[in-house]
């Protein structure tokens, strides 16, 4: 059995406690608010430096209709990425799994019906991405996805995962919307990285 | 001075993997913790228990989760839940993820917390949801562990502890 004493160094495994504990370890990196509608959004030179990436979206899209979110990592359009959903729309529930795709398609698929992200700038979604461990070259990229919006009669909420099958180390997020849509002005993507304890 | 997560405890499983993961002497200075995993069985199990003070008495977890293309629902007493590690015979080199929320956790009160987390899998099936829990014990919650459902976890699964204090 693998045990932390914080107050005792355990001997066990790989163990990382500090003495002293730091304030802060959510950390902001960068943060982006559009001032007009824009087809993509990319965050790049990534600092490995973090344990985690949390991002946090605030915004719409400029279609007026219902739009899934795309997100690549390093520049990777191959069919490198799987993603599964859980939502439910205020009447119903429903799960799913995209198949083999040629983008990271977060949340949901784009082929079937799309939502997500809102195209009504009154109704804005909101998406909560988090990346842990994504320095791990040990490891996939594992991201899970809390969102969803209200539309004062329709709406969605949804927890949604996705996988990118490469070892490799973050270093950048490219976001964009299907169907040629564009991100609304004023939808902001921030990025956090979140510290491990010893860091 | 307003805090964010402040940085308690990681633990990284080494070589061999683990049966479970326990961080002990959890400082009682913070008004919430957060626990964030990334987990996966060395055999074919895709379940976790948590404990709080080596207990697995008075618990219960409310869990609605999708499965492939199913929505399904849980009620648990006995801890064991929806921390959804990756199980061995799913895609390789592939970790679950999920965060625990225990907000109040040296209160008196019996101890609510919430935690949202998923597999992946290069496949339609896989596991994830979101989750309920409540302990009926009005201890300070001063130890955590998170047990394997398998055998061990597996190496280069994490589990990091951070404390967040509410502002005065």
């Amino acid at each position: 059995m693998a045990s932390i004493s914080l107050k005792y160094k355990s001997k066990q495994g790989s163990l990382t406690a500090p003495g002293d504990v730091d304030p802060g370890a959510m950390i902001p990196i960068a943060t982006t608010t559009l001032t007009t509608t824009t087809a993509t959004v990319t965050f790049s030179s990534i600092p490995q430096s973090y344990e985690h990436l949390q991002i946090r979206i605030w915004g719409y899209n400029t279609s007026g209709s219902d739009r899934t979110l795309w997100l690549q990592f390093n520049s990777d359009s191959g069919s490198n990425y799987r993603n599964h959903w859980l939502s439910g729309n205020g009447s119903a529930a429903s799960a799913g799994a995209d198949s083999a795709a040629t983008v990271g398609i977060l949340p949901l698929n784009a082929s079937s019906s799309q939502t997500g992200f809102n195209g009504d700038s009154t109704k804005a979604s909101v998406v909560i991405m988090d990346i842990l461990d994504y320095t791990n070259t040990n490891k996939y990229t594992t991201v899970r996805t809390l969102g969803g919006w209200d539309g004062n009669g329709g709406g969605y909420a949804y927890l949604a995962s996705g996988l990118w099958m490469n070892t490799a180390a973050i270093s950048t997020l490219y976001f964009q919307l299907p169907y040629s849509t564009n991100f609304g002005a004023n939808t902001t993507f921030a990025l956090y990285g979140i510290k491990r304890a010893g860091a | 001075m307003a805090y964010t997560y402040s940085k308690i405890a990681t633990y990284t499983v080494g070589s061999g993997g683990v049966a479970s993961i326990d961080f002990l002497n959890i400082p009682q200075t913070y008004t919430d913790l957060v626990l964030q995993v990334s987990l996966r069985n060395t055999t074919n199990n895709y379940w976790a228990s948590i404990k709080f003070n080596n207990s697995t008495s008075n618990f219960r977890i409310i869990t609605l989760q999708g499965t492939g293309s199913i929505v399904s629902w849980n009620a648990d007493n006995s801890g064991t839940y929806a921390l959804n590690p990756v199980a061995s015979a799913m895609t390789a080199n592939t970790f679950g993820s999920g965060i625990i929320y225990i907000p109040n956790y040296t209160s008196s009160n019996y101890k609510s917390f919430l935690d949202d987390a998923t597999q992946e899998n290069n496949a339609t099936e896989s596991y994830w949801g979101v989750s309920a829990g409540l302990w009926s014990n009005t201890a300070a919650i001063n130890a955590i562990s998170l047990v394997s459902g398998a055998t061990a976890f597996a190496q280069y699964s994490t589990a990091h502890l951070y404390g967040i204090k509410a502002e005065l």
